[in-house]
């Protein structure tokens, strides 16, 4: 059988940071590919380049060298309105300090992405109501985010991120500042999305449960992929 | 969805967005008083000035103001003033008569500007028959009489039932000489009034100087200033006669219509400077709001959002603050206009001062479109122009630093 085209690819991904006359290198040459459906992991330690990675991946920032195509797209061709538009359409994000809108209820936060998108009022107010049904919020849609907990917020970033139907979610650190039944729960909760979506996750973290769920594990040292569980299955 | 988040956005700091209100409120509150109590007062100057003697408005020959020749007459200022009085807002037409003479008693003699006016129909257009301070003004089926102002009256050392002699040029030329008796003598407080003029009834004018039933003007008076300017038109185009010309106020007073403007502009010095200061306040805000948010707007340009939608979305913050300040102000201001309005403001010392000139002597401010308007439109537009300023800033951020913001 063929192998799918990766929606995201990247090649020699080098990302340096001056700051006077001291140069950080972040990224040191990543070649990394993601495929279609992936549910993988990223873990280092502290300062190993996955946030960078994850902010490239993402087109929040620009490698000082290399190449990132995401569905298709190189994002070093795109201008900065291009790259908010392609962040809209088909990158989910998830923060570790969940990031809503404070003064948005948790329907009105989901919806708002695809209010953006220009959705019609009625089929986002749909579709962001089934989303918080999808991960558990059913009846919690008018609460803003001050009036629910940690977990609670970020199930509405999930459904946030899942509900534009994006090529793939990006989640940096999602579980650093939950609980562990909260963390734990949510782990789940990305993992049966991602195979009942299809959607493609790409999660920093440390958390080793959270690794445990993953069907593959990339591990960054020094801004270097150092290992990656899916080239480790490869055939010979 | 973005005017709900502007608005919900703009309760988050409540306590900061109510000072802004009513920092809003006060300085546009202040400048619909001011402009009001302003034009309201240029109006009383106005009305008063004009109501005094000028009138309203007039009707003269071609090139009368800057020649006010006898000889330059209206032959049919009946017709004139009938024409006139049928335009709405136009609600007196009064013929007048006037020439430069000498009036004498005895050995003196003086200069004096005396006019030939109807005796029913003058009071309509002038309050000088008000300034009278003994006699009385001319009445219906007064032939001899004529009143002077004090000075005059003095210089010329005449007392009531006195009579004077008039020397003046007819407008066929010939010598006009009456005599007549002093019936009344007025007092506006204006020098040049109380010094210079004279008023003999029209009919005997006309005779004394061969005018025929013409008349040099026709004296246009209303309820009010505005109706009657408003109304010129339509007076211009009532005159059968086409030659005549219809002058407002400003050609009759040039030198009150320049004081106004100079004053004017002077004051539009200081209500900018106000607009311009509330501008900065509220921008402040903004700003300051701006900083505060830069990780908030990290996330919502990773999220997708646009930089202009989100420097739209704090413009339309800036625009909810500026319109609630400006409407909070017109209602605090407005409501003082208007009281102020029924019940006038007195000014310690002025009182007696426009009283001697038959004034009233207090000030009423004037409610209108443009008091209560262009002040607070002024704050609302420099503000939505001042709110494009943070859409640079938002335009330059980079989602990743941003975010990082403290």
């Amino acid at each position: 059988m063929p192998s799918e085209a990766p929606i995201v690819s990247c090649r020699g991904l080098k990302k340096r940071y001056r700051t006077g006359a001291v140069e950080t290198v972040a990224l040191n040459g990543v070649d990394l590919d993601i495929a279609p459906g992936d549910f993988a992991t990223l873990a280092g330690p502290s300062g190993s380049g996955k946030t960078t990675l994850l902010n490239l991946i993402g087109g929040l920032d620009t490698p000082s060298e290399g190449e990132v195509v995401v569905d298709g797209v190189r994002l070093g061709e795109l201008g900065k309105n291009a790259l908010t538009d392609l962040r809209l359409r088909k990158i989910g994000f998830v923060f570790q300090a969940y990031n809503l809108i404070p003064v948005l209820s948790a329907v009105e936060n989901v919806e708002f992405i695809l209010q953006l998108q220009g959705v019609a009022p009625a089929e986002r107010r749909a579709r962001a109501t089934a989303a918080l049904k999808e991960v558990g919020l059913e009846g919690m849609e008018d609460r803003r985010p001050g009036f629910l907990s940690g977990g609670q917020q970020q199930r509405v970033a999930v459904a946030r991120a899942l509900v534009s139907r994006p090529s793939i979610v990006l989640a940096d650190e999602p579980t650093a500042n939950l609980d562990s039944k909260t963390a734990g729960e949510l782990i789940d909760l990305m993992a049966r999305l991602n195979a009942e979506a299809g959607a493609s996750f790409l999660i920093s973290t440390h958390d080793a449960r959270v690794i445990a769920r993953s069907r593959r594990h990339i591990e960054l040292t020094d801004g270097r992929v150092t290992s990656d569980s899916a080239a480790a299955r490869e055939p010979a | 969805m973005l005017a709900a988040l502007a608005w919900r956005n703009l309760w988050r700091r409540k306590i900061r967005t109510w000072l802004s209100v009513a920092s809003m409120a006060f300085a546009t509150a202040l400048l619909v008083f001011m402009l009001s109590f302003q034009l309201g007062s240029y109006a009383t100057m106005k009305a008063n000035a004009l109501r005094l003697f000028e009138g309203f408005a007039r009707i003269e020959p071609a090139g009368y103001t800057d020649d006010p020749d006898v000889r330059r007459m209206i032959a049919d200022p009946e017709a004139a003033a009938a024409a006139a009085r049928k335009v709405p807002g136009v609600s007196a037409a009064a013929p007048r008569a006037a020439a430069y003479v000498i009036l004498a008693n005895g050995e003196r003699s003086y200069g004096a500007a005396l006019d030939g006016v109807d005796p029913a129909r003058e009071p309509r257009v002038s309050t000088l028959s008000a300034t009278i301070r003994q006699g009385r003004y001319l009445k219906e089926g007064d032939d001899d009489a004529i009143v002077l102002g004090d000075a005059l009256a003095r210089d010329l050392g005449l007392k009531l039932g006195d009579r004077v002699t008039v020397l003046g040029s007819a407008a066929d030329q010939t010598v006009a000489a009456d005599s007549l008796r002093l019936v009344g003598v007025f007092h506006t407080g204006l020098g040049d009034v109380d010094r210079q003029v004279a008023e003999m009834p029209l009919a005997r004018f006309q005779d004394t100087f061969a005018m025929y039933g013409a008349a040099n003007v026709v004296v246009l008076g209303g309820e009010s200033l505005g109706e009657v300017t408003r109304a010129l038109p339509a007076v211009r185009a009532a005159l059968g006669d086409k030659s005549l010309k219809v002058q407002d106020w400003g050609a009759l007073m040039p030198g009150l219509k320049q004081a106004i403007t100079l004053d004017f502009s002077t004051s539009m010095f200081w209500y900018a400077s106000l607009v311009v200061v509330v501008a900065f306040i509220i921008l402040n805000t903004l700003i300051m709001s701006a900083l505060e948010r830069t990780r908030e707007f990290g996330m919502l340009l990773a999220l997708g959002m646009r930089a202009e939608k989100i420097a739209g979305m704090m413009w339309l913050e800036m625009l909810f603050l500026a319109v609630m300040g400006a409407g909070a102000g017109i209602a605090v201001g407005g409501a003082a206009t208007l009281w102020f309005e029924g019940h006038g403001i007195a000014i310690a010392g002025l009182e007696g001062l426009m009283a001697q000139w038959g004034l009233p002597g207090r000030i009423y401010p004037t409610l209108s479109a443009v008091s209560a308007l262009s002040g607070p439109l002024a704050i609302v537009a420099s503000v939505a122009l001042g709110g494009l300023i943070p859409y640079g800033r938002v335009r330059a951020l980079k989602p990743v630093a941003a975010m990082r913001a403290a």
